[in-house]
């Protein structure tokens, strides 16, 4: 679409830059979703509906697996902004996806405590077993590995944030353990929070 | 009355100064003179904070501030010029540029950037940087890239000072604009690369304060120092009359004189603030362009158009004028559209009423289009829709309904349309000097002539349109960059055009020819120039709304582009014109005398 | 001291609405509901309640600014990003202590005339936002929040607003900004949040911990809370104490402890691992300069802290024993740095990155002697330059481990390796198990 219809312009000349977030199917909220984001919608002022644009993003990637360039899109419609401000916060946000991610994400904190307690043996052991990279999925696309900061349970560490539960007390020993039980047993496997870990 | 501002008096580099309270200390500074760089402000979208080459030390305060965002008050004691300022400055430069790629020989800005220009004054000498630059290019994927229909994004270049996002946020209305990625691999993006599709696209050029927005329209086509010359003037491509400066590059050696190659924008309080339109910007090749019209043309006995002289064509036009006139006094009419100017109606006008009494100007029909612009309903900017400058001049000689200010509408030319189609008019004189189809439908004009209703047309104009080429006489006249000439814009300002070019060929001034054509037909007008013209509107209706003050109008000669290339780039020529007025700029001074009045009546006021 | 703020924690049903108003839950809010807003904030004045969020700035003065002539409505928002390296207190007291925060956002909106508090809590606890949830909307059925409060006719409602991984939204404009749906990037100050917050409206930002001590102050009253600490330094503090030691965890303590009791001492940290000895503390969060063992005797007050060379900051206190790299660690947190800086001002996009990249090629042996001048002159660049306190924390730990462990980082540069017998890699090789 140009403004200028009686202008002519040169041809293009290059159209791709960064790699783009995947447009995806067409997307909508499912209607359960769409009625708990109009319910988030309500605790801010009517004429800031931007402010729920973090759980909105949150929704969709709930819905999807991750964020597409038409979740972007439809989350704008919603929230009456632009897909560029979208795109602008996902892109700024660290736990919102724009490719596929593996079935379990594990999210190895490699901040200072974490680290003083080996944490970067722990993503090396991950590594071995799994067979790729930090930043990379696994080929049956059950594990996808991620080095993050501080995840805040430093008295824990290493930590491990498998999607949104922690698996803290990591050992470079306990590493194939934990994934084997996450096969099998899903997210359960996990020590989970404080007291769990206090408890044992 | 006198208005009572508020004012704080602060003292700046060891001087007492006194500004309007609310200012900030950038602004203070560079009303006094004192020189400071910065990148994210911009006085047209606002204070950011971010980009940290601003700071000053002043007193009673711990660490140094950024003076974009810390405003005045009474008794400050500000220090630009400390060796921690200035070790400080001289640091943020070293970290802007560790990452910038110095291609300034093949950036368009080079020249005219103020990066290029404050790292010069402020910066080190060296960089310490021993990793290679952050690069956005990749595989298939380029840092160089599109940026919407109008512009071009070069990613490695970018120094994130927002402005772009913030100018697409605040003036254009639609933030099409958006940072991706943070921290040191943020960079400028839209969504899904879609570019900037905006009315305002052009803008993001003038505030992008190094080469990363360039347009494709000037792209690699010159650089500021092969532009010798540039003409301040205004805009005539719509009702809102943007104070624009006209740039003229110089033609190779081997060719002669110059032509045109960009228009930017001039800070004007009431009318464009600091920016003007795509359509202003990027349409302007028609004035020198293949169509136009270079010398008159007569139609033969076999019906083809022949060149022909000034002198050959007069005879003849006087001659079938009288006829037609003779044959039927009102059957004598003319469209004239409303990009003609002030000078160029009031001649209409006065050849009217000389020649047939007073009634004569009701035989005048003024013509324009409206196209209504799509813009983001949020938009501080808005285009309007009359495609023509002039529609409030015609209304102030009373060839327009409606007083000067009102609303504008489309135009009426119902009651010539059915004079057409009842074959009562005898001989029409259009007058087109805007670019092709401003006129608003003519359709109906080449159906009439067609059908034979219309026994002779005469079109004064300056392109080869398709009424152009409908008729017996082809006048050719100037555009709006070849002449001195006065229009009253929608908010009822007169401004001024000024002259940037020599018409072409044989093209005279409009006015010119009108004068001449009076005089063919036997009346004597007696106008020698178009100040002459201005001077015996002032006369006759000076104090009519929307004229008031023509015969006082500065027109601005074509100047020396360095007098304010100085100024670093175009989008900071407000400083210059509304600050440094009595100042030398940065690079190299400049007599201020030597620089030339601004055009137009419109009071100068601060930037606020 | 016996512990006022985590005493329950440890109870299975501790963080339950029946548990905390059992146990004189809510009397804070009963009895501030029965004051006039200004006197609690003159009450929190004279407790001398520090923020408990890094900067220690007094919360009733923080209160006072707020803007009271101001048309528009007041908001409270609760820092719960609690993401500062070494930090883990806040998410103790949201999970297992939840009503003492509900209760302390009740009463600070009381205060300053707020009818909404917004709870800004870090992405990555989703477990704790799920039990902080239930929890409010417990209070919600019982009339601790909602409309016409215990009969008050004060309405206050508790929103939970989840982040989505930024450390920089911890800084209170950053938070704010993230709170309006935008990227968390800080905003020039002035003007301060209490006078254009959220939302254009005056705004109090408060830490979980800072919060959760209110309800003690407004039940005890100020002179009980003064009285628990040193000068200036009342009430309660949970310490966070993680590294190398033999129990990290989070302890609560007055702030008459000292660092060394803390880290060494049996009721606390328990001291160094068996074998080794204690080489640098980091008192307060990783954006904070390094202590070494003999500055310990110290009160962990952050006044004192502050007289020490440090800052008490978050409270996080990261210890390392005589097998860490003071290069590796400089490198490990400008990575951190590096990776959460949000890239709005200049100093810190660029700068944090060169920083990084120059003690990485240290760190890898590739550095050569001038790098050590090199980094010391980036990070005096980068000190007071940037738009939020960001930058300073970003140039700490390379600053004071040039300033403690010089010869380490020359070491590496002559050797072209890590010295360090003891260094755990050194112990641990890759594939050795």
């Amino acid at each position: 679409m140009s403004f200028h219809p009686k202008m002519a312009y040169d041809a293009t000349f290059h159209k791709s830059s960064r790699t783009l977030a995947d447009p995806g199917p067409p997307f909508t909220f499912t209607p359960e979703r769409r009625a708990r984001l109009d319910e988030v919608l309500t605790r801010y002022p009517p004429d800031r509906k931007r402010s729920a644009v973090l759980p909105a993003l949150y929704l969709a990637q709930q819905q999807h697996g991750y964020i597409t360039g038409n979740a972007m899109r439809h989350i704008a419609e919603i929230l009456e902004i632009t897909p560029a401000d979208v795109e602008d916060v996902v892109s700024y946000y660290t736990m919102f996806y724009t490719k596929p991610v593996g079935r379990f994400v594990l999210n190895v904190c490699r901040t200072l405590s974490c680290a003083l307690n080996g944490a970067e043996r722990v993503t090396e052991e991950l590594c071995a077993k799994l067979h790729i990279k930090p930043g990379e999925t696994d080929t049956s696309g059950t594990f996808t590995l991620v080095e993050v900061e501080c995840l805040g349970a430093c008295d824990r560490a290493p930590v491990v944030m498998v999607n949104d539960a922690w698996h803290e007390c990591v050992s470079p020993e306990s590493v194939g353990h934990m994934l084997d039980s996450l096969r099998t047993r899903g997210e359960s496997a996990l020590t989970g929070c404080h007291l769990a870990v206090e408890k044992r | 009355m006198i208005e009572v501002v508020d004012t704080v008096t602060l003292t700046l580099d060891g001087r007492q100064i006194t500004v309007e309270k609310g200012k900030t200390v950038l602004q203070a500074a560079l009303e006094h003179g004192v020189s400071l760089p910065y990148y994210c402000y911009h006085p047209g979208i606002g204070i950011d904070g971010s980009c940290r080459v601003c700071i000053v030390k002043i007193e009673k305060m711990p660490k140094l501030q950024t003076s974009c965002s810390t405003v005045c008050t009474d008794g400050m004691v500000v220090d630009t010029q400390s060796p921690d300022v200035h070790a400080a400055r001289a640091g943020v430069f070293e970290f802007l540029l560790i990452n910038h790629p110095l291609d300034c020989p093949v950036c368009d800005k080079g020249g005219e950037c103020p990066l290029q220009d404050f790292s010069y004054t402020f910066g080190p000498d060296n960089s310490r940087m021993e990793f290679p630059r952050r690069v956005f290019d990749g595989e298939g994927v380029k840092a160089d890239v599109d940026f919407g229909p109008t512009l071009m994004l070069n990613r490695n270049r970018c120094i994130m000072c927002t402005r772009c996002v913030r100018f697409m946020g605040l003036v254009d209305g639609d933030a099409q604009i958006g940072v991706i990625n943070r921290g040191n691999g943020s960079e400028i993006g839209t969504f899904n690369d879609e570019g900037v599709h905006s009315l305002m696209s052009g803008n993001l050029v003038d505030v992008c304060p190094v080469g990363a927005i360039t347009t494709r329209d000037y792209r690699f086509k010159s650089r500021p120092w092969d532009n010798p010359s540039v003409t301040d003037t205004i805009c005539t491509q719509c009702s809102k009359g943007c104070n624009t400066t006209a740039w003229l590059k110089a033609k190779p050696e081997w060719a002669k004189g110059s032509s045109l190659i960009r228009f930017t924008p001039r800070f004007n309080a009431d009318v464009n603030q600091y920016w003007m339109c795509d359509i202003g910007r990027f349409n302007y090749r028609w004035v020198e362009g293949d169509d136009r019209l270079r010398a008159p043309l007569v139609r033969d006995a076999q019906g083809t158009q022949q060149r022909a002289s000034w002198a050959d064509l007069m005879p003849k036009l006087r001659d079938r004028l009288a006829q037609a006139g003779q044959s039927s006094p009102d059957g004598v009419k003319f469209l004239v559209s409303a990009h003609a100017s002030n000078e160029e109606l009031f001649l209409f006008r006065r050849l009217t009423e000389e020649l047939l009494g007073p009634s004569g100007p009701s035989t005048i029909t003024v013509s324009w289009r409206v196209t209504p612009k799509q813009q983001p309903p949020r938009t501080t900017f808005k285009v309007p829709a009359v495609d023509a400058p002039n529609v409030n001049g015609a209304r102030a000689f009373g060839l327009v309904t409606g007083a000067v200010g009102d609303p504008q509408g489309p135009s009426n030319v119902g009651a010539l349309q059915a004079a057409v189609a009842a074959g009562s008019v005898t001989a029409l004189f259009v007058f087109d000097p805007g670019p092709d189809g401003t006129l608003g439908d003519s359709q109906w004009l080449l159906d009439a002539r067609a059908a034979g209703q219309l026994p002779l047309l005469i079109v004064q104009g300056v392109l080869m349109t398709s009424l152009a080429k409908a008729a017996d006489f082809v006048l050719p006249g100037a555009s709006f960059v070849e002449k001195d000439a006065s229009y009253t814009n929608d908010q009822g300002w007169l401004q001024a055009t000024s002259r940037a070019l020599a018409t072409p060929g044989d093209a005279r001034e409009d006015w010119q020819i009108l004068v001449d054509l009076a005089s063919g037909l036997g009346v004597q007008l007696g106008y020698t120039s178009a100040a002459t013209v201005r001077g015996d509107i002032a006369a006759r209706m000076g104090g009519a709304v929307g004229l008031v003050g023509i015969e006082g109008l500065a027109f601005a000669s074509t100047m020396s582009a360095r007098t304010w290339l100085q100024a670093s780039n175009p989008s900071e020529r407000w400083k210059w014109d509304f600050m440094y007025q009595d100042l030398p700029p940065v690079k190299g001074a400049v007599e201020p005398s030597s620089l030339p009045p601004p055009p137009g009546l419109i009071p100068l006021k601060e930037v606020k | 001291m016996e512990p006022l703020l985590t005493q329950d924690v440890r109870k299975p049903n501790g963080y339950t609405l029946d548990f905390y108003v059992e146990h004189d839950g809510y009397a804070g809010l009963r009895r501030a509901l029965g004051m006039a807003p200004d006197q609690i904030i003159e009450m929190v004045k004279a407790s001398g309640l520090r923020g408990r969020g890094g900067a220690g700035f007094p919360t009733g003065t923080k209160w006072q600014f707020v803007d009271k002539k101001s048309p528009n409505p007041r908001y409270i928002a609760c820092n719960a990003d609690e993401s500062e390296p070494g930090t883990f207190k806040d998410h103790v007291l949201m999970e297992r202590n939840p009503h003492l925060l509900i209760e302390g956002c009740a009463i600070a909106c009381y205060a300053i005339g707020a009818k909404v508090a917004y709870i800004y809590i870090r992405g990555e606890f989703l477990h704790v936002q799920q039990v902080l949830e239930a929890q409010i909307a417990e209070a919600y059925k019982a009339g601790y929040l909602g409309k016409n409060i215990l009969g008050s006719g004060f309405d206050c409602d508790v929103w939970i607003h989840r982040g989505a991984g930024a450390y920089e939204a911890g800084e209170e404009t950053a938070l704010l900004e993230s709170l309006e749906g935008k990227r968390a990037q800080p905003r020039n100050k002035p003007p301060f949040p209490a006078v254009v917050g959220l939302y254009n409206c005056p705004t109090a930002v408060n830490n979980v911990e800072t919060l959760c001590n209110v309800p003690l102050i407004v039940k005890n009253g100020a002179e009980w809370f003064a009285a628990l600490g040193p000068e200036k330094n009342g009430g309660p503090k949970l310490y966070c104490i993680s590294g190398q030691v033999k129990r990290p965890g989070v302890y609560e303590a007055s702030m008459h402890v000292t660092l060394r009791e803390l880290i060494e001492g049996e009721r606390y940290a328990g001291g160094a691992r068996e074998g080794r000895t204690l080489k640098a503390i980091i008192p307060g969060g990783s954006s904070v300069p390094v202590l070494l063992p003999e500055q310990l005797d110290v009160p962990a007050s952050f006044d004192a802290v502050q007289k020490a060379g440090s800052l008490l900051g978050s409270a996080g206190i990261i210890v390392c024993d005589d097998t860490t790299c003071m290069v590796w660690l400089a490198e490990n947190l400008l990575h951190f740095y590096r990776h959460e800086s949000c890239g709005k001002c200049t100093p810190c996009r660029e700068g944090t990155d060169w920083l990084h990249k120059i003690l990485h090629r240290i760190e890898r042996g590739e550095g050569q002697m001038r790098d050590l001048d090199l980094l010391a002159s980036i990070s005096a660049q980068i000190g007071g330059k940037t738009l939020c306190a960001f930058g300073d924390a970003a140039i700490t730990p390379v600053q004071t481990t040039l300033k403690h462990f010089r010869h380490e980082y020359e070491a590496h540069i002559r050797e072209g390796r890590c010295t360090l017998v003891a260094d755990w890699r050194a112990r641990q090789p890759i594939g050795a198990h």
